[in-house]
């Protein structure tokens, strides 16, 4: 319950204090329309107060027309809250924060009311300031409440904030030895601020358990704000090192864009309140105009010689009309190159020197470009021995044209041109290389060096046969020259050369695999179809047939023989008894030989076997019968 | 009482919506852990994480030498994937480390990590693990003195409008340093490449020797595809996340077209899609395989069977899957090597099949589809099958060409019967 009281108050004051600020300079055109995509009302309406005023108090200082329905919509609601008595201090401190810049027409009594509420809680300032200081640590930083033990940095800058409110309704006047412990306390509040390598300062919070974790953006716009709130009510300058205000504008400058609308809001409302509060005057980037200065142009050296400056203590001009400040005659000089300009900058009136934290050096990069005329390029192939041309080629490095040489492996290969700057002076450009390029894509660059204005390369094949992996064949060449100052920088095919190496020896090293083109390596791949075996070959079937009428025709031939011979059956048994026997014999045969047919056809080898098992069984008894019968008949026969 | 056992089967029946994590069913990633040097980060960059945010990411921003990081609780992992924004950082705090973030690629969960200039030996070492070499000199940035953005900030030429990519709208700005890619390593792959007259170096110093890195072999932004389809995303350039460069218009040097926005935007959005799933996975379902006018899987096939083989597959949308058209899937028949190798006819809804005669060598074989594109997960899939020899009954009876043998055995018996009688009875 401690808390709420605290918050109130310290919402209800952070109003009066920025929310005149009205600047319409924005930063740039991006802050803007990064503003407009964030702040996005959902069906013509933001989600909650809170949003509202963010995104109305950015608007504002962004300098954004909010459209009238717009407004109408917040409107309606902020007066919906103040007339409702159940709010909570945080909704009436947006209500009355988004009234402020909307100027919704609202009802007196309803301010009235809001009003003594206020004066309830201000009857004892003297206490309350007191209790507020209580909180306080030794190191500078706050506590939320006074049983939470945890002390942090965004607490006091809330903290901040409040008692300046508290200093500011107050009736009676606060006691100065108290706001000379606050103003200790910022001091040593600002020792445990943190720095960048580039001079940007932010505060940051050392505590990693807390209830919410508070982004350095967050903790460092609480301190500023609440920074900024306390020096406007206190009638003595707060003693603030200026690198230190200047550091934590940068840092708020250095984000860009933020994303978040939270975030936004808090830098485009701490910027502004810097700028209000005329602390510090930042780059001037939000566009307001800077009081008298003397801009000198210390010293202006080129960045690769940081000793002989080449310019030394101008003074700039100012041009009252489009408030720039520029620098009257270049030296002649100047050549294309790197430089890099020390500014200073001076407030003229020292009245507002206190006012004013200005950025002592700044130092400015400044590139000189130009266009390079490259001359006299020439190609030619050398006798190694000799040193003798043996042809040489002349090179028009702005055009299209291309030239092509062959060399061995006894020969050089020497590529020379000149360069010098529009000035006529030597130049050395970052980049210059030469590439030699084999079918196979094996490159190789090589680096040309130069003397003076004389750019040349000279390429023993020789001692490069190893290097280019005993490769020959075509070369293409290319050129490269490059440089920042440069504005003609340029990459040419200047032709090829065509290579004759010898055979590379057993052991020499492959040339290093190349990568592949990782649509080839993904495509489908060729269908392979399975060759079957090829079925035996036959004869045709007429011919099988023909073969199987000559094979049944000796048959034919033994009937016909029979018949002709005269067969007869008179021997067949004439008595009952041996006939049925002789029959049954000759049945019983036909039907193995029957039996075969059908193990032809379809019976396996069991059945057939089984089958001929009694078969035979039967054969043997009937065949016994009748072939006894005969014998015996014979017999008689041969006796008679 | 009814009421509470009402609402207590209704969160019940909640909690599996609630639970959207990375599924096979559902291959978006949805839980990723942010690792920066400094929360600044988070402003400075908003428009890329918040449009991750806009697509239903959970992004936990951590600093990356928090003690009390961590990949894994109790043996499970707790993101789906993990950016690592902190070129600068030594050490991981808590217990991530490059053994660790390697095994959390290998157990198939995704990375995107972004160096600069100055990277880490940290980060460079995680940038090996995954196939990436970045320039060993650590004051080295990739230059390019024709390819590079016309500003106001820069000029030295590092900051580089690449559009050396598919479908370039607006070039893409570049600023950090360069990597390059082992050509044996089949699984990375060069998103966007420098231009041919790029180099890395100093830009401060003077060149004695040529540098390392040169053209178009120098690889600025490479993606890779682990086996187990996890996908890294690594970039040289951290400021190519950052809203300035997705807010600045571009203009390439030497030429007259002024873009109103970088293609940084569009460009790192649809890479992060596909590196977070929500592109180019494939699920394969319904795999069946029966012999030719008949509908139920044998068991086994016999050599020279006619058989149909079918599969469907399916892409995931980031919502729902979808059909896959293609006319490049093929499935082989494989023991050993690939006896049958053939292209799936498609019905353009996801169904594909083919049909094949099963070759007359018999053996243990494979149905495998190893489907492997550009930009889609890979798709392995194999089935096992037995095939058989003829039996004996199953060989063709009554060949013409044995009707002579057959005639002359059966005239024999016959005449062998006639024979009998003749023999026993004539007189």
């Amino acid at each position: 319950m401690a808390r709420s009281p605290l918050r109130f108050l310290v919402l209800i004051l952070a109003i009066s204090i920025c929310h005149a600020a009205g600047i319409f300079h924005p930063i740039s055109d991006s802050h803007r329309s990064a503003a407009l995509d964030l702040f996005k009302p959902v069906d013509g309406s933001f989600a909650s107060l809170e949003e509202a005023y963010e995104a109305l108090r950015t608007f504002e200082v962004l300098g954004i027309e909010k459209t009238a329905e717009l407004s109408k919509a917040i409107c309606k609601s902020v007066l919906g809250t103040l007339e409702s008595s159940s709010s909570t201090p945080k909704d009436l401190f947006h209500a009355l924060g988004v009234n402020g810049i909307l100027k919704c027409s609202s009802k007196e009594e309803t301010f009235e009311d809001q009003t003594s509420k206020t004066d309830l809680h201000l009857s004892d300032a003297e206490g309350t300031f007191r209790s507020i200081k209580a909180l306080s640590q030794s190191d500078g930083r706050w506590r939320y409440s006074s049983n939470n033990p945890e002390s942090s940095t965004f607490a006091a800058g809330i903290a901040l904030e409040a008692l300046s409110g508290v200093v500011s309704l107050a009736s009676s006047e606060i006691d100065q030895f108290m706001i000379g412990a606050v103003k200790n306390d910022i001091v040593k509040l600002f020792d445990s601020i943190e720095k960048y390598d580039d001079g940007t300062f932010y505060f940051d919070e050392k505590l990693v358990n807390m209830r919410e974790q508070q982004g350095p953006l967050a903790t460092t716009s609480s301190v500023v704000r609440g920074l900024t709130a306390f020096s406007s009510v206190i009638t003595e300058s707060l003693n603030l090192p200026g690198d230190k205000i200047l550091g934590i504008a940068k840092f708020f400058l250095g984000i860009g864009i933020p994303g978040d609308t939270k975030n936004f809001f808090d830098q485009v409302d701490l910027l502004a309140c810097l700028e209000n509060n005329r602390q510090v005057k930042v780059n001037t980037v939000l566009g307001s105009h800077a009081p008298p200065l003397t801009v000198t142009l210390v010293r202006a050296f080129s960045s690769s010689a940081r000793d002989n400056s080449i310019i030394e203590n101008q003074e700039l001009k100012f041009d009252p009309q489009d408030a720039v400040y520029f620098l009257d005659d270049l030296p002649a000089s100047f050549d294309v190159g790197e430089y890099i300009f020390v500014f200073k900058m001076l407030v003229q009136d020292s009245e507002q020197q206190t006012v004013y934290a200005t950025g002592t050096l700044t130092q400015v990069p400044i590139y000189v470009t130009g266009l390079i005329k490259i001359e006299n390029a020439k190609i030619a192939v050398l006798d190694s021995d000799l040193g003798s041309v043996e042809t040489q080629k002349k090179l028009d490095l702005a055009g299209e044209s291309t030239v092509s040489v062959s060399a061995n492996h006894l020969q050089k290969l020497r590529l020379s041109f000149q360069m010098s700057t529009p000035l006529g002076n030597a130049f050395k450009p970052h980049q210059a290389f030469l590439r030699l390029r084999h079918e196979t894509k094996v490159e190789h660059t090589f680096v040309v060096g130069s003397s003076g204005k004389k750019f040349e390369i000279t390429l023993d094949f020789l001692g490069l046969v190893e290097k280019f992996f005993y490769l020959s064949g075509r070369y293409d060449i290319q050129l490269t020259v490059g440089d920042a100052v440069m504005e003609n920088s340029l990459l040419r095919e200047i032709g090829y050369v065509e290579l004759d190496l010898p055979e590379p020896p057993e052991n020499a090293s492959r040339p290093p695999p190349q990568p592949v083109d990782p649509y080839t390596r993904y495509g489908p791949k060729a269908e392979i179809t399975h060759i079957f075996r090829a079925p035996e070959k036959r004869p045709p079937e007429e011919l099988s047939l023909a073969f199987l009428v000559l094979t049944i025709l000796p048959l034919f031939g033994f009937i016909i023989g029979l018949l002709r011979l005269g067969v007869n059956l008179k021997n067949f048994p004439t008595s009952a008894v041996p006939a049925t026997f002789a029959v049954i014999f000759h049945l019983g045969i036909a039907a193995v030989l029957l039996l075969y047919v059908l193990f032809w056809l379809k019976l396996d080898l069991f059945t057939t076997l089984k089958t001929l098992c009694f078969l035979g069984v039967f054969l043997m008894v009937v065949g016994h019968r009748t072939l006894s019968h005969l014998a015996s008949a014979s017999a008689k026969l041969k006796s008679a | 009482m009814a009421k509470l056992l009402l609402y207590l089967t209704l969160a019940t029946s909640l909690i599996p919506l609630f639970s959207v994590a990375f599924s096979p069913e559902n291959p978006t990633d949805r839980r990723v852990l942010v690792l920066v040097d400094d929360f600044a980060i988070k402003s400075s960059h908003s428009l890329y994480f918040g449009s991750l945010t806009s697509r239903g990411f959970q992004l936990e921003f951590k600093l990356a030498d928090d003690p009390n990081i961590g990949l894994q609780r109790y043996g499970q992992y707790l993101y789906d994937a993990l950016v690592l924004f902190c070129p600068s950082v030594e050490r991981f705090g808590g217990s991530i480390d490059v053994a660790s973030i390697v095994d959390f690629v290998d157990s198939g969960h995704d990375l995107i990590v972004a160096a600069d200039s100055n990277a880490s030996d940290l980060i460079r070492e995680v940038a090996t693990e995954c196939g990436v070499d970045f320039d060993e000199d650590p004051a080295a940035m990739v230059i390019d003195h024709i390819n590079y953005a016309v500003s106001n900030f820069d000029g030295d030429h590092t900051l580089i409008a690449s559009d050396d990519f598919i479908k370039a709208d607006a070039p893409v700005l570049f600023q950090g340093i360069g990597h390059s890619l082992n050509p044996a390593n089949s699984l990375v792959l060069k998103v966007l490449s420098a231009s041919s007259s790029a180099y890395s170096a100093n830009p401060k110093s003077k060149l004695s020797n040529p540098p390392s890195l040169t053209g178009s072999a120098i690889s600025l932004v490479s993606v890779v595809q682990a086996r187990n389809n996890a996908r890294i995303l690594i970039t040289g350039s951290l400021s190519m996340f950052s809203n300035r460069f997705f807010r600045s218009g571009v203009q390439k040097a030497g030429s007259s077209i002024k873009h109103e926005k970088s293609g940084n935007e569009q460009f790192l959005t649809e890479i992060s899609k596909w590196v977070f799933h929500e592109r180019g996975h494939l699920k394969a379902v319904n795999v069946r395989h029966h012999k030719v006018g008949e509908s139920d899987e044998p068991a086994i096939y016999r050599i020279n069977d006619d058989l149909e083989y079918s599969v469907e597959i399916y892409e995931w949308s980031g919502t729902s899957w979808e059909p896959y058209v293609s006319d490049d899937v093929q499935v082989q028949f494989y023991m050993m090597s690939p006896y049958v190798l053939k292209t799936l006819s498609t019905d353009q809804k996801g169904h594909y099949s083919a049909e094949f005669k099963v070759p007359d060598v018999y053996g243990v074989f494979q149905f495998k589809v190893e489907y492997q594109r550009l930009g889609y997960t890979s798709l392995s899939l194999s089935k096992q099958i037995p095939v058989r020899p003829y039996r004996h009954n199953e060989y063709e009876r009554f060949l013409p060409a044995a009707y002579p043998y057959y005639g002359s055995a059966f005239s024999m018996m016959a005449g062998f019967f006639i024979f009998t009688i003749v023999h026993l009875y004539s007189k």
